[in-house]
This record gives C-alpha cells, sequence and structure tokens, in this order.
C-alpha cells in the first residue's frame, strides 16, 4: 500500500515537474543527469554482476565478479575495483581502474594464476570487456566530452538522442541513438549505426530496480545485430553509500581483495 | 503395341507426332528460365555424406568461412608508407560490402596488435590492444614499425603479411559466396583506378568457384550452339542437302532441350558435369538419324512408295539402333552407381537422353522423310550416291582393311603391346581435381592462385579437429538429482534446473540457474545448492581439456613438426595465441613464448585475448567450453596427394606421439573434402564401368546369340578405355571429374561401332560365305559410315577446345581422341582378330 501511494505521489511530482523540465533541457543537460544517472549513483557503490554470453550458435558462457565504485566526484574521477568469481580458472582475477574525464583512464590488472600486475591500456576504449558483448567503455561510462549531441525528438515519456563522435576514427559506430528515459534519466536503449545507416549492436536495459532512491539497472543486454550474439549482464546485492575507504581502491587490493566488503 | 503397329500409325498421323515434339519442346523450353547453376565442390558427397556433415557442422561451430583473398604484391617491400595507405584503401574499399561479414574479415586494419608498455625511463609497465594499424603509417619509421609488430605476432605473420615482405592479403568471408563474382569484379575496377605498382590479385575457393559458375554459364551459351553448329556444318559437307541435315539436328536439338528442360524443371542445379550434358547428347542423338537416312537413300527408287521403303528401313534397323542406344544408355546408367549426386544426375539424365533420342530417331524421322517433296527425296538419293563415290576416306579404309587382314599377326602383338604400354600409363594416372585448374594457366584465378601461393604460407585450408572425450556427467547427474529431489520435497520449484539437466545436461546454463537458486533460497538450503554448483563447476573445468598446458603443448610440438615435414607452409591455432600473450604479459622476450605453467594461467592469459577489439577469433581455434580445438592448417597446394599425404603424416604422428589427454583427430576443410569426394569418385567410378561391362556384354551376347561375337564386341571398348586412359596417365593429366565420366562416353560409342561392324560382316558373311571376302566387302560402305559418325562426333566438338575453362577443352580433347581410337580399334583389330580365328 505504502509503495503504492509513494508511486503515486512519485509519478504526479514528475508529471507536473517533467514537462516544465523538458522544454528548457538541452541535448548535453540530458546526457549530463543521463551519465550521472548510469555511472554515479551514490558516492560509492558495490554490486554483484554475471554475464552470460552467447554466442551465433547460442553457445553459453557465464562469467561472475564483484564490482566497487568510489566517486572522486560527480561527473569526474571514478574509482573500481573488479573482482572476478567465475569461472573458477579465472577467480580472483582484479581489474583495478582509475577513471577520468580529462585523460585516459588508469587500468591496472591482477592475474592470480601468473601471480602477475599489469598495467593495461589500449588505444581506445571499445575493446571487449572480457570477451563479452560490452565493451569496457560500456562498463565504466563512456565519456560525454568524445561526442555531441542532437535531441531529435521527445515524447511523453523519453528524449530521442543522436551522438556523433568527434573524433570517428576512435570509433567503430558512425553514430548512436539513445532513448532516455524522461523520469530516471536512465538510457533504456541506445543503437550503434554504421556508415550506412545500418544499426549495428543494441543496448536494451531489461530491468531497473529502486535502490536506496537510485533507479538502477539490473539487467541489460547488448546485440551484436549482425550475427544475433549477445551478452546479458545482471546485477545482484547491489547497495550504495557503503562509505568505501579509498583504501579498498589501492594497488594492495589487486592482490587481497578487500573481502570484507564482497559480501 | 510393337514398333511396326507404332510406326504405320503414326506414318499416318504425321501431325500429331509433330505436335507431340512441339508441345514437349515448349513446355521444356519454359523451364529454363529456373537455371541455376551449382558449381560448390562440396556437392560432390551427397549432403547427408558424414565427412561433408562433419564438415558443415565444424564450419557452424568454429565460425569459419570460405574466404575470398585478395594479395596485394609489391616488387620490393610491402612494408612502405605508400604501399600500406594503397592496402588500406582497398581494404576501406572492400569493408564497405553489405555481404562482407565485417566480424571475420581479416586485413591488417582491423586486426589488433598486442604490446608491452614501457615507462618515460624503459620499464616494463604494462601490456598494451591496439589496432594494428587502423590508419596506415605515414613515415619510413611508422611502416618500420608496423613491421617489427607483425613479426611478433604469429597469427598474422605470412597470414596477413607474406613470409618475404613483399605481399600482403586480405581475407574477405561472405555471407553468400554466389556474391563473390561480384565483389571480385568491384574490387578489380576499384583497383584499377589505384595509382600504385602493386599488383593486385584476387583467389579463393569462393571465387574459384562463383566465377567458375559464371563462365559456365557463359560457355553453355556459347560452347553448346557452336558444337551444334560444328556438326551441321560437316552434315553439310557430307549431305548437301538442308531439308536433309535439318531432320538429324531437329532430333538432337528436341533431344537437348528436352532432357535439359527437364533437369532444370525438376529442380536440379546444373552442376559442371550437367552443363555438358547437351555436348555429350547432340553427337549420339544424331548418329542414328544418319544411319537411317544413309539407308533409306540407299534403298529408295524412284517412283516407289515411300511410306512402305521406310517401312523395310526401318524394320531392317530398329533393332542394332536399339541395342547401340540401350548399351549407350547402360553405360551412362551405370553412373547412378557413383555416390557422386551430380554425376549420378549427369548419367541419369544422359541415359534418358539416348533413349529419347533414340525415340525421336525411330519416330520423327520417318514421319519426316514421309513428309519430304519428292524432289528433296530426290536430291536425298543423290547425296547418298555421292557419298558412295570413291574419295580419300574410301581410299585410306580400302587400304587400312587390306592391311589388317594382311598383317594380322603383326597387328595383334602391336595391339598388345600398345595395351601393355596402357596400363603402365593407367599406373601413372593421377587422382586429383582442384577448381583452381578448372581455370587455364593464364587466366586470372590462376595466376593469382600462383602468384600467392609463392609468397604466403598457402591459399588451401584444411581443419585438423581434435575433440575431447572428457566427460563425467552420468556420476554428477545422478548426485544432482538426488539433491534436486530433496530441495523438490521440501516444497521448492526446481523444475526448471531438473528439466535442464535431462534436456541439456551438464553445461554454463546449468550454472547460470544453479547460481539463480543460490540467491532465491533460504539459508538453510545454501550449503546443498554450493554442492551441486561446485560439482558442475569442477565437471566443466575438468571438460576444458584445451586449457590443459601439457594439451596445448602437445598440440604446439604438432604444428612445429607438421612445418618441419614441409608439407604445410603454416599452422593456425590457439597455441600461438596463448604463447603471444603470455609472452607480452611477462618479458616480452622470445623465452616467455610459451604456454603457461596452469590451466587457470592459460585461462587467464586468454581472458586477456578476449579483451581485445576482436575477442571473437578466439572461438575460430577452440570451442567455448575448450573440449575441441581446431588447427587451421595453409598448404600451397590444394591436390588430392598433398592433402593425403599430410593425412596420413597426421595420423603416424598421433599414433607415435600420443595425446596426454585421449581425443580423437578429425578433418574438415574444402582441401579435404576433396580427398574425400575424389576417393569415392575412383571407387565408384570402377563399380560403375565394371558393372555396366558385365551388362553389356550380356546385351551383347544376346544380340549375336554368340558368345565369340560378344567377346569381340567387347573390344574395341575395352582397348578404347585403356588406351584412352594410359594415354592420360602418360600425358600427366589429372584423373578429374570430366576424365572419370569419360569412360562411360567410351564404353557408350565404342560398342556402337563394333556392334554396327559385327552386324553388317555376319549379314556379309553369309551372304558371300567367306570372312575373307565379307571383311573386304566391309571395307566400303560400312567402314565408311563407321568413320563419318567418328569424323561428325570428333570435328563436331572441336569448339570446346576453345573454351576458357579446361575441363570442357578435355572433354573436347579426349572425345575427339575417343572417336579417333575407337573407330581405328573396330577397323582394325576386329577384322585382324577375325580373320585369325576364322575357321571357315
Amino acid at each position: 500500500m505504502n509503495t503504492i501511494i509513494k508511486g503515486l505521489i512519485a509519478s504526479t511530482t514528475m508529471l507536473i515537474a517533467v514537462p516544465a523540465v523538458a522544454e528548457q533541457l538541452s541535448a548535453e543537460d540530458i546526457i549530463r543527469n543521463a551519465n550521472l544517472a548510469s555511472y554515479y549513483a551514490g558516492d560509492d557503490g558495490r554490486a554483484e554482476a554475471r554475464m552470460l554470453i552467447v554466442d551465433q550458435n547460442g553457445n553459453k558462457q557465464m562469467r561472475q565478479f564483484n564490482i566497487l565504485r568510489k566517486d572522486v566526484a560527480d561527473h569526474g574521477q571514478q574509482n573500481m575495483l573488479v573482482i572476478f568469481s567465475r569461472p573458477t580458472d579465472v577467480k580472483g582475477t582484479v581489474f583495478r581502474v582509475e577513471k577520468h574525464v580529462e585523460q585516459d583512464d588508469n587500468r591496472w590488472l591482477y592475474l592470480p594464476a601468473l601471480d602477475l600486475v599489469k598495467r593495461i591500456s589500449a588505444s581506445d576504449k571499445r575493446t571487449s570487456f572480457v570477451g563479452s558483448h560490452f565493451y569496457y567503455e560500456d562498463v565504466s561510462g563512456r565519456n560525454p566530452n568524445e561526442d555531441t549531441f542532437e535531441l531529435q525528438t521527445a515524447s511523453d515519456d523519453s528524449y530521442q538522442i543522436k551522438g556523433t563522435p568527434k573524433n570517428p576514427d576512435s570509433v567503430e559506430f558512425a553514430y548512436y541513438q539513445a532513448s532516455i528515459d524522461k523520469s530516471t534519466f536512465l538510457p533504456m536503449q541506445v543503437i550503434y549505426f554504421n556508415e550506412k545507416d545500418q544499426p549495428m549492436r543494441k543496448m536494451t536495459v531489461l530491468k531497473t530496480e529502486d535502490i536506496q532512491g537510485h533507479t538502477t539497472v539490473m539487467h541489460s543486454k547488448i546485440e551484436q545485430l549482425s550475427d544475433g550474439s549477445y551478452t546479458e549482464m545482471q546485477f545482484r546485492n547491489v547497495s550504495y553509500d557503503l562509505g568505501l575507504p579509498d583504501s579498498v581502491f589501492s594497488e594492495r587490493s589487486l592482490r587481497t581483495p578487500p573481502a570484507k566488503w564482497l559480501n | 503395341m510393337n514398333y511396326a503397329n507404332l510406326l504405320s500409325w503414326s506414318l499416318g498421323k504425321p501431325k500429331i507426332v509433330y505436335g507431340v515434339v512441339i508441345l514437349l519442346v515448349a513446355l521444356t523450353l519454359a523451364m529454363f528460365p529456373r537455371l541455376q547453376i551449382d558449381t560448390d565442390p562440396e556437392n560432390m558427397l551427397s549432403s547427408d555424406a558424414p565427412a561433408r556433415v562433419f564438415h558443415n557442422d565444424i564450419k557452424t561451430k568454429f565460425v569459419m568461412h570460405d574466404m575470398v583473398v585478395v594479395g596485394v604484391v609489391s616488387n620490393d617491400s610491402i612494408y612502405q608508407a605508400q604501399h600500406l595507405q594503397t592496402l588500406n584503401q582497398l581494404s576501406q574499399f572492400i569493408l564497405q560490402f553489405e555481404d562482407v561479414i565485417s566480424n571475420d574479415y581479416l586485413a591488417l586494419d582491423v586486426v589488433d596488435n598486442i604490446t608491452q608498455e614501457f615507462d618515460a625511463q624503459g620499464n616494463n609497465t604494462g601490456i598494451k590492444f591496439s589496432y594494428l594499424m587502423k590508419n596506415a603509417p605515414t613515415t619510413t619509421e611508422g611502416a618500420a614499425a608496423l613491421e617489427a609488430a607483425v613479426k611478433r605476432l604469429p597469427m598474422l605473420e605470412n597470414t596477413l603479411v607474406s613470409g618475404d615482405d613483399k605481399a600482403a592479403a586480405i581475407y574477405i568471408p561472405l555471407t553468400s559466396k554466389d556474391k563473390s563474382y561480384g565483389v571480385a569484379e568491384q574490387i578489380r575496377e576499384f583497383a584499377d583506378t589505384l595509382d600504385t605498382s602493386l599488383e593486385i590479385h584476387i583467389t579463393g575457393l569462393p571465387i574459384a568457384e562463383d566465377q567458375f559458375g559464371y563462365e559456365m554459364f557463359v560457355q553453355m551459351g556459347v560452347a553448346a550452339p557452336l558444337a551444334g553448329l560444328a556438326i551441321f556444318l560437316l552434315l553439310w559437307y557430307f549431305f548437301r542437302n538442308l531439308p536433309l541435315i535439318v531432320a538429324p539436328m531437329i532430333v538432337a536439338m528436341a533431344t537437348v532441350i528436352i532432357i535439359m528442360g527437364s533437369l532444370i524443371g525438376m529442380g536440379f542445379t546444373v552442376h559442371i558435369m550437367s552443363s555438358m550434358i547437351a555436348i555429350f547428347l547432340m553427337p549420339i542423338a544424331v548418329v542414328d538419324s544418319v544411319h537411317i537416312l544413309s539407308e533409306f537413300a540407299d534403298r529408295y527408287k524412284k517412283g516407289e512408295d515411300v511410306n512402305s521403303v521406310l517401312t523395310q528401313v526401318m524394320k531392317h534397323l530398329y533393332k542394332p539402333m536399339l541395342f547401340t542406344s540401350l548399351t549407350s544408355a547402360v553405360g551412362f546408367f551405370s553412373l547412378l552407381l557413383t555416390p557422386i549426386p551430380p554425376v549420378k544426375i549427369f548419367g541419369a539424365f544422359i541415359g534418358s537422353g539416348i533413349l529419347l533420342a533414340f525415340a525421336l530417331t525411330v519416330i520423327f524421322i520417318p514421319v519426316y522423310i514421309s513428309r519430304m517433296s519428292p524432289a528433296a527425296i530426290e536430291n536425298l538419293h543423290n547425296a547418298v550416291t555421292r557419298l558412295e563415290q570413291k574419295g580419300i576416306l574410301s581410299k585410306v579404309l580400302v587400304a587400312l582393311g587390306a592391311h589388317a587382314q594382311q598383317k594380322a599377326k603383326l597387328i595383334i602383338p602391336a595391339f598388345l603391346l600398345v595395351l601393355g604400354l596402357s596400363i603402365v600409363g593407367i599406373s601413372k594416372i593421377v587422382i586429383n581435381d582442384n577448381p583452381v585448374n578448372w581455370f587455364k594457366q593464364d587466366h586470372q584465378i590462376r595466376v593469382a592462385d600462383k602468384v600467392l601461393n609463392e609468397h604466403f604460407a598457402g591459399t588451401y585450408d584444411a581443419w585438423l579437429v581434435f575433440e575431447s572425450a572428457v566427460n563425467n556427467q552420468q556420476q554428477i547427474q545422478e548426485s544432482l538429482h538426488i539433491n534436486l529431489q530433496d530441495m523438490q520435497k521440501q516444497g521448492l520449484d526446481v523444475s526448471q534446473i531438473q528439466a535442464h539437466l535431462r534436456g541439456k545436461g551438464i553445461d554454463q546454463e546449468l550454472l547460470v540457474l544453479l547460481d539463480d537458486l543460490s540467491f532465491s533460497v533460504d539459508s538453510e538450503y545454501s550449503e546443498s545448492v554450493d554442492t551441486m554448483l561446485q560439482l558442475v563447476e569442477r565437471e566443466l573445468n575438468e571438460r576444458k581439456v584445451f586449457m590443459q598446458p601439457e594439451m596445448l603443448d602437445w598440440l604446439s610440438n604438432l604444428q612445429a613438426a607438421l612445418i618441419d615435414s614441409g608439407m604445410v607452409g603454416k599452422v593456425n591455432s590457439i597455441t600461438d595465441i596463448v604463447k603471444t600473450v603470455n609472452r607480452e604479459l611477462r618479458s616480452g622476450n622470445e623465452a616467455d613464448f610459451a604456454i603457461p605453467e596452469s590451466a587457470n594461467g592459460v585461462a587467464q592469459t586468454l581472458l586477456q585475448y578476449q579483451s581485445s577489439h576482436r575477442p571473437q577469433d578466439l572461438w575460430h581455434f577452440v570451442d567455448t567450453d575448450y573440449q575441441s580445438a581446431l588447427l587451421w592448417l595453409q598448404m600451397t597446394s590444394g591436390d588430392n596427394q598433398h592433402m593425403n599425404a599430410v593425412v596420413t603424416w597426421v595420423e603416424d604422428y598421433i599414433a607415435s606421439n600420443p595425446a596426454p589427454i585421449a581425443v580423437e583427430a578429425d578433418w574438415a576443410g574444402k582441401s579435404y573434402l576433396n580427398v574425400v569426394w575424389q576417393d569415392l569418385m575412383v571407387s565408384g567410378m570402377l563399380d560403375s564401368l565394371l558393372s555396366s561391362f558385365v551388362i553389356v556384354f550380356l546385351m551383347m551376347v544376346l544380340l549375336f546369340r554368340s558368345l565369340k561375337y560378344g567377346f569381340l564386341a567387347m573390344l574395341p571398348l575395352t582397348f578404347t578405355i585403356t588406351m584412352i586412359y594410359g594415354l592420360i596417365g602418360w600425358m600427366g593429366k589429372a584423373y578429374d571429374m570430366p576424365i572419370a565420366v569419360l569412360s562411360a562416353l567410351t564404353l557408350g560409342l565404342s560398342i556402337d561401332f563394333a556392334i554396327h561392324f559385327l552386324q553388317r560382316l555376319r549379314e556379309l558373311r553369309t551372304e558371300l560365305g567367306s570372312m575373307s571376302q565379307a571383311l573386304t566387302q566391309m571395307c566400303q560402305e560400312p567402314s565408311r559410315a563407321i568413320s563419318r559418325n567418328a569424323i561428325v562426333i570428333a570435328i563436331g566438338f572441336t569448339p570446346l577446345l576453345l573454351s576458357p575453362l579446361v575441363p570442357y577443352i578435355t572433354v573436347g580433347f579426349f572425345l575427339a581422341s575417343i572417336m579417333v581410337v575407337s573407330a581405328l580399334v573396330t577397323l582394325v583389330l576386329l577384322p585382324a582378330l577375325l580373320i585369325l580365328t576364322d575357321k571357315s
């Protein structure tokens, strides 16, 4: 009962608030909000993630990992730790990321079986995240400064925004079209197009949940449209504002993941 | 209704006969637009042939494509800024095609480089994934850096850039190979607009097949009518009478149209073999009509009733014509015994065509003659009289006949010697059918194939696939069942998991379901779920045979040994990927170009490899469960013996170096499939030849009611087949599909000559009472008829020699040889034998 009333109040507020705001919001504003909603919920956060990678033949692979995140500043630097638990042969593999906005991210990697800490870098952020259809950038968030935006249409519940890369050489697509929820500012669908205006790749949000007041994507999917292969990513045990100490994101955590914060 | 009744009925109803023929031709002609060309050598195996099924399973499982290969060749090093820019331009152009599968497209500008990263002090700090050459270098230093990078990437070296650095390659997977000719043409056109000193070559099986299909189509439209024209002109030369020679032409055309139309209408694709049906049927269809016309003209006297003369002629000719047609048809129907679908279709339709031609000949030709004007019939008579006159041909034949009788004792040993030599020749025959060789030496595809194989590790692929049988499913399944039943009793809904376990067994998806369960159940069950999770995980891990270092080392040793054998240019596999990433993760030095020591180490290395732009590349070499692995062998030759040698070598190697974990080895890839169907072709052809030989022999004994004449009738074809294949052996011409089916043609045509010869000879011998006199008489009209037929067929097909496609040239050349040899054998060997064995 309580939730229904809350929901009613929320939607009523929105009915009044959104149209008024929508008139003024530019494409850039919407994207800023979307970026915040997608990647900066709370001051820090934790989630258990599970990926199911499905190839064009229907073969499935599973990857499971914990993500810890702490923001240095909204829209700005973030620290992340990704700790793998499955498959068991990669258990203990850890990524540590310092996400920057004005410069390239710093990424480190720990491979327990080789007992090796390595810095990894890539010419761009559109490399696969551990063999899935998610790019590294899909996990950490694409820097809004990379693109120019155009608000194409706005319906009652969503904005249609076209993003065009400023440096087309750094990406594999020509532009993308994002459908952003007006109430949550979460991009619910993003379609990437090639030069011939053909859709190549599609991200869809399948399920969201309110967690500590933040509407959070709990289940999403990225499809490779040319061959029907896809990856689904599900989150569980999401929580925000845990008060993660900075030490969790230190180099030491690569070899010794902070067990205390991993359930 | 017997033939005599049928004949008198049709002579009375000429319009119905004409009408039926026209209707059949019109109906079947209407099918022609549905024509579908098929040039895929894979179709030489039936769609359920185990080797083909396996090949296609492997193609799907490892996402392997038949690729068009574009080679860019330079006089000097390809690692020069301007060359690399051209290469990129070309690659970008190709990538625009919608039919290119961009995921698996291979070129320097789309693949990744894996390198070490150093800080300002030169310390190795990390590993870097980047596009190898997203933009072509503009400087000499840039080009040199690229060269250094490629040399460190064993997956690319000698595949994307040749070992001698002079050539680069682009591998184009297409959604359908039917697109390859169109794409290749556009690439050629684009290449012509490039301002470059680079040579651009296009090869690969799909393009060879597709382009062959295109050229075959053109060929069919040109060669068959040209052959028809040649026959027409020869008939004209012999008979000089237009209405007369129109008759056999109509029979030939109607036969070809009805047969090809039915083939197309019944939904069969036109394969290289079927494309020659017209060429094979035309001479066979013409020959019988010529017999009728000659004999009619011979017997007809002015003022006689045409129909009654016709009836007489047909009564006399019906039986030998029926037998020659039946025996020829048997020769071709025997091809139905081969296990090769296109050959079966070819045999069935030519066999039916021969019977159809026979039916048309014995019904239509008499009707046609009966409808000729008296003037035309008079002309026919004159024409045949002209033919009876002595010319060079008849002089030669008389001399030949006399020689055969007098030197019989020399001729037999001479033939035996030739037979012996032929058998030696046959032993030299090499079985080989490589679609690239269907093009002439100077054809652009042939040239491209040669040039690229000189530079690269090879454009011919074979896939060696290993599959592990490690599976403890049953034991684990039981304990899982028990656990799940317990939960079910407690009222938990585990039906989905149970269903999955029953249906798909233990796999990654089961793990997902169990993982879901672990989050939905109360803590009292968590231990039980954890146990199940662990069981499943352990099993899945144990099955990952191709993550075990000892297995990868074994694979790696096999690869090295294969290269050392000198038969294989390059082997690509998961081991190169693991070793390369391991090296870059560690020191970057050659010493670390090795397989990590533990399976987890391998797994973590591969996890890194998959963090590149092209994670999917891994799945060409190993399946997602790591239970099977694929070695991609690049060879410079697609020849049968070569592939066979490699297969045997691998068998021996595995026998003496067994894998540490038992795996099964099997082959796929087009080069291997070629071996499979070519083996079937040889054994199948032998079966078909032997069985038709026996049937034809029995028919001959039946026809002549004599064992001796039965044997004699078989001699010309036995000699001809042996000599033709001996010739093929001595010439070093590979035994391929067209060559294989020539045996059926030889059998069918040689027996015709023998039947006509022996039939007439026996009549003459009874008439004249002496074998010697009968043989002398045979040198006149009967020999001329046989030679004339041989010449019509032999010369009629010279247009085939002008074809740009080798199989047509082969058929044209050997068709002519068969005619000459079998006519000679009939006219020389048979008299010699007859005179020696004559007891009178």
